[in-house]
């Protein structure tokens, strides 16, 4: 067994070694023929013959190119054969989706095993071509001919979007994105070198980052955005700030030819490689070189980077500080000390317990770092060491939780069955702990590792459902055998899976042409809801729409009337719609705010008079014109009119009609408006307006009772303060309203005196209190005197301000004190 | 590179308001549910994050400097079409560059707004998401959904939408504090809201077998009692004589904000717990005419002394705290030596607070006061009050007439007739058709529409029997109480002076039976545990005249016994009340007032899909029509 620290190398005052994880299962690939493209987390790879390199005819290989697939492991997974133009660029999305931009703006989206969705960039690419793109995790930036740049920021709903024009009218020396996730502005930047300088592009401009040092030939991200490695014209390795603020450091490679790749190894070193030379560039100057035989690629990961060759694939990082403590040689640190004293005492050597004795205090930290740098480790023998280390230290402890120590073995199991060179996944624990071990299952999923991913699942106690739902659909979509076969298979498997939803499967019978497989499948779905969207593409509209009944949520309900109201005939429609009462109250809602030609139609044919009455009479509150008016609701009338219920309904209609021809008179007599009035309303303006005649005209018209007229006139004529024509009114008759109103109304409007004509003429008992509102005290005394009303006297004696008043009130009290 | 992003808002809830430190107090946790929703929150906006402006969601164009917008709102499609209409104008006027439009749904996105925006051809703009806020905790026990148009949409409209969005919400206090041990509820839509949790626990399971597996009954809730408004609708027609019912009333609180003159607000400039950051009235100055809102919550402690009590005795409580504050800032002359004035600087902080909101409820207290002392007001009150005990005279339709007469607002006069015709199982023929015409003639024949409405909902209809139902659950559920002392009450009816709310008396049928069976006659007795009780056994027959389904539903996990749930010691029992289609802030007074009478054994939760008042209840039935001339 080789020293740990065999493979290392110092670079300023840290460690980076490189550790062969694979050698490859490919036989003889010229990675220098091909246009790679690797995704990231230890994803797989895509190659395309470059078709820009020439390569030298061979007898076994089609004329037509190919997309291989390949794990990282070298392991073929899938040959896409390709058929379609030239690909300007490949690469990969989160889900590990491949991505193919083609130069017509065409851009394929591949799963693992081929199947593809496309979509397009648009015109702008379609015309002028694109000539290169670059991806991030969720999206990608497309340069046209006409060096515009076109981001699409999600590929479930891809929408092309223009960033400003960056008004170059040469190719740029090179560029790159930042993420979205790494801007300030939370949206996509692009770098674009330009002569010497760098432009900044976004949504909404393109800013000049006014630089000297370029022209940069290569440029990249640090993998958490923060810095910028660029090489520039004369060979320089310059790294700076993504804002371009600060000036990391500058590295002079004497190479007049740019890199052919340049990226990150985690987030302190950069990687270059020119033709079989891999140069590796600390932040201090300090380099190391290695070289190779055959053409390479790189890819960078979060925290480092592998390096993918003919025959292997090597992982270059910086070594972790755990692991460093641990193992560097002459280490002192307690984790090393207690590595140390699980060796001594496999060598039954007393300094076991020595070592043990003099890292006491810190030992519960040397079994955590001890396990962690079992995480870091790739070699089976090196985790067993480090975690036997960790136990070994643990047993000394009094108290240890050991959870962290359980939970590692148990990602380390994990992470060794993925990195097992038939899967191909190299995934680091920092990379595993970024990733989530959803993530991790998803993409064993779409790989078809259905058997791992259950045992991971159920290892990790997850949920098994996405596996055994998207086997069964692979599995649906694969077989041959008849439609009875299949629906058995599945439901074997998954019968003792309770709560498995079963609606996707029988859509996935369903799109594959096995309607009857589907109905069986759907059968076995537990929720009404989720059967819905089936049933609907399977044309059982009414069942569809019983069943979005049944679940409750109205919003179901809805899609499945709107979708029956695009694809039926009405008539259809409504024989569906109307024996089920919550489906008719939705689709009339829906229609008052947004379709009242169909709510016509639907009261129509419904038999529903009063709704459609009702409905007619609101439109004709929406003509502006009087006419119109009238028509619109003599149609309501009409429809009232056929119901004997609705008498008093008719008849008010009648009313109003006349009301409105009424109004319409007044219009022209006295220019003023007065259509949409009621009828209480026009007699009180016409009174207002002096024209009280016209006023009792309309109340005889509409047979006004008496005491409303009363109350209107009385209003408006104080309101128009007319308190002569209050006096005539309170004189022409017995008033049917009494006069407690007119002081009332009086005395609203502050007029004392006015209302003090009337008091007289209310009942006796009330007066006393309408004297003390108009502040009358004498009157309102000798008014309680009147009725021997103790109460009222006693508190208008505490209201009077006057003295003499209050005398003679209190003269009042005494007498009637005691007559009692 | 600063790329501006601005959010427009709809009014129909500020989910973000910063008031919440009042909440946290009682024995369930309601904590826990307002991080779930300011998380999210933050989710949604850091998509996009630094937002510079806050509009509210109108009609009209927009105009703004933001390339970003964000919309977050209900799904409505009155929405949908002012969203809609912003984007036409931007892209009509193509000065203006490009906008991106991202549209956060509350709580999620539906099928019909996505139709609405497709028909407006503006779908594919728009990038769309979900904010999944359901119940905003206005105060520790009162969790409402703020759906503003609930009742109308329920039972005139017969839109099952809130049950739909209630079931969820409930399942989801269930997933946060455990399932509730028993369901009991009234009404045929409070059935159908049990019948829809029931269903959705069983589909649960086939979410999420694990969580459905370990869903423990909870250990405080015991009941969860469900309250359809059909049950007692006239409860809300009363005018509510509460303090913070009485703010209702006349100011109106929204989304516990109440909106005042800013004369009268600016008496508390910086009320404690802070004002909506979110409307921008902060800056609002103290000028004239202006208005301003002011939050209303238990964070601001003279408030939460006084929303409950009758107004009647508020006065005088606000005279005492003012007196005490008084001599409390006289203490200053007694503070001699340095640490004694120390000690006051710390005290002044607090008091400067209670200053200011004295100030402020002085000023409310003094406005509500010049309001009750009207005529008007007081006839009103006296009628209503003699129509619900049924004391039957003349009068009462008399002052209806003169109401309408006088052109009273159309509301007050459809508040008092329903209260009539709901009181009297209907108005007899010959009144009814006389004041049908009457209104007809005074406001306007589009409310043959309005009247066809409350028709519809029962609440103004013609009497055809004699048999007078209400005056039957009236006697047997005791629901007037004629000697009401304000000052010390003894029964829930204190909230409108001599009537006890009907929905809460149910609810207190529940809690406090077996005592004497008599509700109303006072407290007495400990309860016993709701989930192992009777339930409303003993209460069938006057449950069986109230409209609507009676039930009783127990919730068990899967071993199959009901296990009465565990109570940590000293932790009273929490009885979850919803209040579907709307409850009053008296409903809450009242039901506040019957945990004051359990002596600490039992809380209560006030769930509500939107608190209501006569006002906004009626209002919503109202026929509106365009005003022609002033569009002319």
């Amino acid at each position: 067994m080789s020293p740990p620290t065999a493979d290392w190398i110092q670079l300023h005052d840290r460690f980076y070694r490189k550790q062969e994880i694979y050698t490859m299962l490919w036989k003889q690939v010229d990675l220098s023929k091909y246009m790679i493209a690797a995704a990231p987390f230890g994803g797989p790879l895509a190659l395309v013959r470059d078709d820009r390199k020439v390569l030298l005819l061979q007898k076994q290989q089609p004329i037509k190119p190919s997309i291989y697939l390949y794990t990282s492991s070298g392991k073929l997974m899938e040959t896409i054969s390709w058929d379609k133009g030239h690909i300007v660029g490949m690469g990969w999305t989160e889900t590990e989706q491949l991505l193919c931009v083609l130069e017509d703006g065409t851009v394929r989206m591949y799963n693992i095993l081929g199947e593809y969705t496309q979509f397009s960039l648009g015109k702008e690419a379609k015309d002028n071509r694109v000539i290169d793109v670059q991806f991030w995790g969720t999206g990608l930036v497309a340069l046209t001919g006409s060096f515009q740049l076109i981001a699409i920021t999600n590929f479930d709903e891809p929408r092309p979007l223009f960033l400003a024009d960056p008004n170059i009218n040469e190719p740029p020396h090179s560029w790159t994105v930042i993420p979205p996730k790494f801007t300030l502005s939370r949206h996509v930047e692009v770098l674009i070198a330009h002569n010497s300088t760098i432009l900044v592009v976004d949504a909404t401009e393109a800013r000049d980052e006014r630089l000297q040092q370029g022209p940069f030939s290569k440029m990249s991200i640090s993998p958490d955005g923060k810095y910028l490695a660029l090489f520039t014209s004369d060979g320089k390795l310059w790294v700076v700030s993504t804002d371009f603020q600060k000036n990391l450091s500058e590295f002079a490679t004497r190479s007049q030819v740019p890199p052919q790749q340049l990226v990150w190894c985690g987030t302190d070193s950069v990687v270059l490689y020119w033709d079989k030379i891999v140069l590796m560039v600390g932040p201090y100057g300090d380099w190391i070189k290695y070289t190779y035989d055959d053409a390479i690629f790189l890819v960078p990961e979060i925290d480092g980077v592998r390096v993918i060759s003919s025959d292997k694939c090597e992982f270059l990082q910086k070594v972790p500080d755990a692991t460093e403590n641990i193992f560097k040689i002459g280490s002192t640190a307690p984790a090393a000390m207690l590595y140390d004293a699980l060796d001594h005492f496999e060598k039954k050597s007393p300094k076991a317990d020595e070592n043990i004795r003099s890292i006491r205090l810190e030992l519960s930290d040397a079994v955590e770092a001890c396990i962690e740098a079992a995480g870091h480790e790739i070699s089976h023998q090196y985790q067993r060491s480090l975690l036997k280390a960790a136990s070994f230290g643990k047993s000394f402890l009094e108290i240890h939780n050991a959870d962290s120590f359980v939970e590692m073995c148990k990602i380390l199991r994990v992470l060794n069955a993925v990195r097992y060179y038939e899967i191909g996944i190299p995934m680091t624990y920092t990379q595993y702990q970024r990733l989530s071990p959803e993530a991790l299952i998803d993409r064993l999923i779409s790989r078809h590792q259905y058997l791992l991913a259950i045992r991971i699942c159920e290892y990790l106690k997850m949920r098994t459902d996405r596996i055994l739902i998207h086997w069964a659909c692979s599995k649906i979509k694969k077989s041959n055998d008849d439609e009875d076969t299949i629906c058995r298979m599945v439901v074997e498997k998954l019968a003792n899976k309770p709560g498995l939803s079963y609606s996707e499967i029988a859509m996935t019978a369903h799109k594959a042409g096995q309607s009857k497989l589907a109905t069986m499948l759907l059968d076995y779905e537990p929720r009404a809801g989720d059967q819905v969207p089936l049933l609907m593409s399977m044309q059982e509209d009414e069942l569809a729409l019983v069943k979005a009944i049944e679940s409750g949520d109205t919003d179901l309900v809805y899609h499945v009337i709107l979708h029956l109201k695009r694809k039926l005939q009405l008539g259809d429609f409504f024989r569906i719609i109307n024996n089920k009462p919550l489906a008719c109250n939705l689709l009339e809602s829906y229609c008052k705010q947004q379709d009242p030609e169909l709510l016509k139609d639907f009261y129509y044919q419904d038999d529903r008079r009063v709704d459609s009455a009702n409905l007619t009479l609101m439109e004709s509150f929406r003509q502006k014109d009087s006419t119109e008016r009238i028509n619109k609701i003599k149609a309501a009338l009409r429809l009232y009119q056929d119901d004997k219920e609705h008498t008093f309904e008719a008849k008010a209609i009648e009313d109003s009609i006349k009301l409105l021809q009424a109004q319409v008179q007044l219009e022209k007599d006295y220019s003023q408006p007065f259509s949409g009035l009621s009828i209480s309303s026009t007699v009180y303006k016409l009174i207002t307006i002096n024209q009280s005649n016209r006023a009792s005209k309309i109340r005889g018209d509409f047979k006004m009772p008496d005491k409303r007229f009363w109350w209107i006139k009385l209003r408006a004529l104080v309101e128009i303060r007319d308190w002569d024509g209050v006096a005539t009114l309170a004189k022409s008759k017995k008033s049917p309203i009494g006069y407690e109103p007119f002081v009332e109304e009086c005395v609203k409007a502050m007029q004392f005196r006015e209302a003090a004509k009337y008091i007289l003429k209310c009942d006796a008992h009330l007066r006393a209190g309408l004297f003390l509102k108009i502040e009358a005290y004498q009157e309102a005394g000798e008014q309680a005197f009147l009725q021997k009303d103790l109460d009222t006297l006693r508190e208008i004696r505490d209201k009077c301000p006057n003295a003499v008043i209050q005398g003679q009130i209190d003269g009042y009290i005494s007498q009637l004190a005691s007559s009692r | 590179m600063s790329t501006s992003t601005a959010a427009a808002v709809a009014a129909a809830s500020s989910p973000a308001q910063p008031t919440g430190a009042h909440l946290g107090h009682t024995s369930l946790n309601i904590d826990s549910l307002r991080d779930l929703a300011r998380k999210e929150l933050v989710n949604v906006l850091d998509s996009d994050h630094g937002v510079e402006k806050i509009y509210h969601l109108q009609p009209g164009p927009l105009e703004t400097d933001c390339k970003n917008l964000i919309y977050i709102c209900r799904p409505q499609v009155n929405y949908m079409k002012y969203i809609a209409e912003h984007i036409h104008t931007h892209t009509k006027d193509s000065r203006s560059g490009s906008y991106t439009y991202s549209l956060f749904f509350v709580p999620r996105r539906t099928a019909l707004c996505e139709k609405v925006l497709e028909d407006e051809g503006v779908f594919g703009e728009i990038t769309k998401g979900e904010y999944h806020l359901d119940l905003i905790p206005l105060e520790d026990d009162v969790l409402s959904l703020e759906w503003d148009s609930t009742f109308k949409e329920l039972y005139l409209e017969q839109d099952t939408t809130s049950i739909y969005y209630a079931a969820k919400a409930l399942m989801r206090l269930q997933g946060i504090y455990g399932l509730f041990p028993r369901i009991l509820g009234k009404g045929d839509y409070s059935k159908a809201l049990c019948d829809m949790m029931l269903r959705m626990r069983r589909e649960m399971a086939v979410d999420d077998l694990d969580a459905s597996q370990t869903m423990q009954l909870s250990q405080n809730i015991d009941s969860l009692i469900i309250i359809d408004r059909s049950v007692d609708m006239v409860t809300p027609l009363c005018t509510q004589l509460t303090y913070e019912g009485l703010i209702d009333e006349i100011f109106h609180i929204k989304n516990s904000f109440v909106e005042v003159d800013a004369s009268l607000a600016s008496a508390a400039s910086a009320p404690p717990g802070g004002a909506g950051s979110g409307s921008g009235t902060q800056t609002a100055a103290a000028a004239p005419g202006k208005k301003k809102k002011v939050p209303l919550n238990g964070g601001d402690k003279l408030f939460d002394e006084l929303r409950d009590l009758n107004f009647a005795v508020v006065g005088g409580l606000l005279n005492k705290v003012a007196k005490r504050i008084n001599a409390d800032y006289e203490e200053r002359h007694n503070a001699k030596t340095v640490p004694q004035i120390r000690q006051f600087i710390v005290k002044m902080g607090g008091l400067a607070a209670e200053h200011q909101s004295l100030r402020l409820h002085t000023a409310l207290a003094e406005e509500i006061m010049n309001y009750t002392m009207t005529d008007d007001f007081n006839r009103i009150l006296e009628v209503q009050q003699n129509v619900v005990a049924g004391i039957a005279t003349n009068k009462e339709p008399e002052y209806i007439e003169e109401m309408i007469n006088k052109q009273a607002p159309l509301v007050q006069v459809l508040r008092l007739l329903c209260l009539y015709s709901l009181v009297n199982s209907g108005i007899k023929p010959k009144q009814f058709e006389f004041f049908k015409r009457e209104i007809l003639e005074t406001y306007g024949f589009e409310h043959i529409q309005t009247l066809e409405n409350l028709h519809r909902l029962g609440m103004l209809t013609k009497q055809m029997t004699t048999k007078n139902t209400y005056g039957l659950v009236r006697r047997s559920l005791s629901l007037i109480v004629d000697e009401v002392n304000e000052h010390a009450p003894n029964d829930i009816s204190y909230v409108y002076s001599g009537y006890a709310p009907l929905s809460v008396r149910l609810v207190q049928c529940v809690v406090q039976r077996g005592k004497d069976n008599k509700p109303g006659s006072g407290p007495s007795g400990k309860g016993s545990g709701i989930a192992g009780g009777n339930g409303w056994k003993g209460f069938e027959d006057v449950l069986r005249m109230l409209p609507g389904r009676t039930f009783d539903e127990t919730q068990r996990v899967d071993d199959g016994q009901p296990r009465p749930s565990k109570r940590m010691n000293g932790q009273p029992r929490v009885s979850l009340v919803f209040f579907l289609g709307g409850c009053t802030f008296t409903e809450i007074s009242a039901t506040r007032f019957l945990a004051s009478q359990e002596g600490g054994q039992r809380d209560f939760v006030i769930c509500t899909t939107q608190i209501l008042n006569g006002n906004t209840l009626v209002d919503s039935l109202v026929q509106k029509v365009p005003d022609l001339h002033a569009s002319a």
